[in-house]
């Protein structure tokens, strides 16, 4: 079918979908032209990464076969330039194959290390801020004071804080260890277990991720209207039913959001782990982005193993994200 | 079976504050009465109702439910039920659960829950809604949810703070008179705080009329309309206002204008100055033709007519008001053109007169 619609004087007539774009581009080459910029930025420092990424999961791109051409300087100053023969190869899933089967790298060890580590570091980042924030919710003398004290580590550079809390689980200086033996307990070596090491490193993060979720909190609570609080007191609601009746639930849709948000940075919180345990001991407190930076940057440079682990993160992260959400809709809650 | 209530001398001073929300209290609601607390914003009226339902602390003073001093009594202690302006529904449960949260606070047991809540849906026509959110309601449905979390709970006071005023003109209207009608078939005695006079004379048997902090005038509707204690109460009650303006006194009679509008030998006498408030409602006024001693001319600015009755809004001459302009209310279907000049006298039993000093009304009879 021919369109009836000419596109204007001077053309000719072409298919239909071809004046429709004309039209479009006609009628809306302004916002076009607006939103060029985002989309462009995007492809370049998002999408054009992402797709280089997955598809050199499938190569077996390393440091040694990253060429395409090989160069060789000639005598008349030029160069002569043949392909590579031993450039990187497709090799379809065998890196996935590899790192699942435990044949490469540690990945159930880090999967373990990784969902302990999330876990945990939520947990307490979640409680304890709620705990700190529904404190600082009631008015009492030097309020703003703790406010401002509280969301300090925040504004310290993460791997400053690693630095300094390395430091006092240092096993022999350490402030931790010395306070142990003062109160008659044997000081610990703190990174020659893998568990105690993953302590500190949890305890770290949890300094740094508290004021985060203290100060969300503490906007969710000041959203929530104080009759609901006195309704629930002419109910007879005592202080704990009122905090499980009306608080918690007035506080969801933050909730939902900072949890969802504090998952996803903390299981790809690379600084703590890379600085406080270093991995020790011999790996053993490896998460999976640490994994993958190791093998991207450590001993013989794999790059498309790491590109292999970006890419189970991303999708493990966007399972988790899925399944989250569903949970909420089925709970009614708009998001 | 129903409990009066009693403030006496209750007093609140909020903190920071010399001047006290509510001053001294005296109030007494008499069991199974609608008492309806009125006044402008910040008169105290809510803060009132708040000190009986616990939620603000007495200064000084003390409230009393039935036998009970409830002064220093948690809310939870006190048998009473109230509601919000806001409504203050608990957004997460549903319409069932709200109305039950309070019974399920208190242990009771599901059957006995879920009878009584069932119970008062039938009466405020929520039964199809048990099972829906808050927010799935209608403004008019969310009202009435409030309502019947405040009857399941069988209190022995209902406290109401604005209920309607989120309610459309309408709505408010038809609920009003549903929840007067709902109070005297349960018989409970009720504490109901509105800004608004209309709904005050409406429902209350008595009202209660606060400004500052200090209680004007507590009587049944009428007898506030008829026989206003104060200036302040007299202005507050009916709609539209009465007119009241400053006039002064020449031989027992006030000077408005030209005209010399004789006062009641009583007030004169009570009367220590040279100078008298007048008040006189729109309905006080009889328009004469021609001339009359105590008649004055007022100029026609807006003519509003209803249909079963008319309003004339004009500038008395030779005279101020408090409000620049004067009320009158006229025969409809007869009004006088704007910008025309006619000439009103006072119905002399209909006219009020207060102290200019004290504000006080003073004898008429």
């Amino acid at each position: 079918m021919t369109t009836v619609i000419s596109a204007g004087p001077g053309h000719e007539p072409g298919p239909a979908r071809r004046g429709r774009v004309r039209r479009l581009l006609d009628r809306h080459w302004y916002a076009w032209a607006m939103v060029l910029p985002t989309v462009l930025v995007l492809g370049v420092l998002v999408l054009y990464p992402l797709f280089q990424g997955i598809y050199q999961s499938f190569t077996d791109l390393n440091e040694t076969n990253n060429r395409d051409l090989i160069c060789t300087q000639t005598l008349g100053g030029g160069e002569d330039c043949v392909p590579n023969p031993d450039r990187a190869q497709f090799v379809g899933l065998d890196n996935y194959v590899d790192l699942l089967t435990g044949e490469r790298g540690h990945f159930w060890l880090l999967l373990v290390n990784t969902v302990v580590w999330t876990g945990a570091c939520v947990f307490f980042h979640y409680t304890i801020g709620l705990g700190l924030a529904v404190l600082l919710n009631r008015t009492f003398r030097g309020r703003s004071l703790y406010r401002v004290l509280l969301i300090v580590p925040w504004a310290v550079p993460a791997f400053v804080s690693a630095f300094a809390w390395k430091f006092l689980f240092n096993p022999r200086f350490g402030l931790i260890n010395s306070l142990l033996s003062n109160v008659g307990i044997d000081p610990v070596d703190w990174f020659n277990h893998r568990w105690t090491s993953m302590f500190a490193a949890i305890v770290t993060n949890v300094w740094l991720g508290v004021p985060f979720m203290m100060v969300a909190i503490l906007g969710g609570l000041q959203s929530i209207p104080a009759d609901l609080y006195e309704a629930a007191e002419m109910d007879g609601a005592t202080p704990w039913q009122r905090f499980r009746h009306v608080t918690l639930p007035g506080l969801r849709p933050v909730s939902s959001t900072v949890i969802l948000l504090g998952t996803i940075w903390t299981f790809n919180m690379f600084p703590i782990i890379f600085f406080v345990t270093g991995g020790e001991p011999a790996g053993e407190t490896e998460i999976l982005v640490t994994g993958a930076f190791r093998a991207a940057f450590e001993g013989l440079r794999n790059y498309s193993l790491a590109a292999t682990y970006g890419v189970l993160i991303l999708s493990m992260l966007v399972v988790y994200a899925a399944m989250y959400r569903r949970v909420l809709r089925s709970k009614g809650e708009v998001w | 079976m129903s409990t009066p209530v009693v403030f006496d001398a209750a007093t609140r001073v909020y903190p920071g504050s010399t001047t006290p929300a509510v001053d001294s209290l005296d109030l007494e609601v008499r069991a199974g009465e609608f008492l309806v607390l009125v006044g402008p914003s910040g008169c105290g009226k809510s803060t009132s109702l708040r000190m009986l339902a616990g939620l603000e602390d007495v200064t000084s003073g003390a409230i009393r439910i039935g036998e009970r001093d409830v002064t220093h009594l948690r809310p939870k202690d006190r048998d009473i039920a109230m509601v919000f302006q806001s409504y203050a529904l608990y957004p997460h449960l549903t319409v069932g659960e709200n109305m039950g949260f309070a019974l399920k606070i208190a242990g009771l047991s599901k059957a006995e829950i879920t009878a009584r809540v069932t119970d008062a849906a039938k009466v405020l026509d929520l039964e199809p809604y048990l099972d829906r959110k808050p927010k799935a309601l209608s403004g008019g449905q969310r009202q009435r949810v409030a309502m019947g979390r405040a009857i399941v709970r069988e209190p022995q006071v209902f406290l109401m703070d604005e209920p309607l005023s989120n309610l459309d003109a309408k709505l408010r209207v038809s609920t009003r008179t549903q929840i007067a009608a709902l109070q005297r078939r349960l018989g409970i005695t009720t504490v109901y705080v509105t800004h608004d006079q209309v709904e005050a004379m409406t429902m209350g048997d008595r009202v209660a009329v606060l400004k500052d902090g200090i209680l004007q005038q507590v009587a049944a509707p009428l007898e506030l309309y008829d026989k206003p204690a104060n200036a302040f109460v007299a202005g507050f009650i009916g709609s539209p206002a009465m007119n009241l303006g400053t006039f002064r006194v020449e031989d027992g009679a006030a000077v408005i204008g030209e005209a010399r509008v004789p006062l009641p030998r009583t007030a004169t006498a009570a009367l220590t100055e040279s100078e008298v408030v007048l008040g006189f409602r729109p309905e006080a006024l009889e328009m004469v033709a021609g001339y009359a001693p105590d008649a004055f001319a007022v100029e026609v600015l807006v003519a509003e007519e209803l249909g079963s009755e008319a309003f004339l809004y004009g500038t008395l001459e030779g005279a101020s008001l408090r409000d620049p302009q004067l009320v009158a209310k006229v025969a409809p279907r007869s009004v006088p053109p704007k910008g025309s000049r006619v000439h009103f006298r006072i119905l002399p039993d209909r006219m009020h007169v207060f102290s200019p000093a004290t504000g006080e009304a003073l004898p008429t009879a």
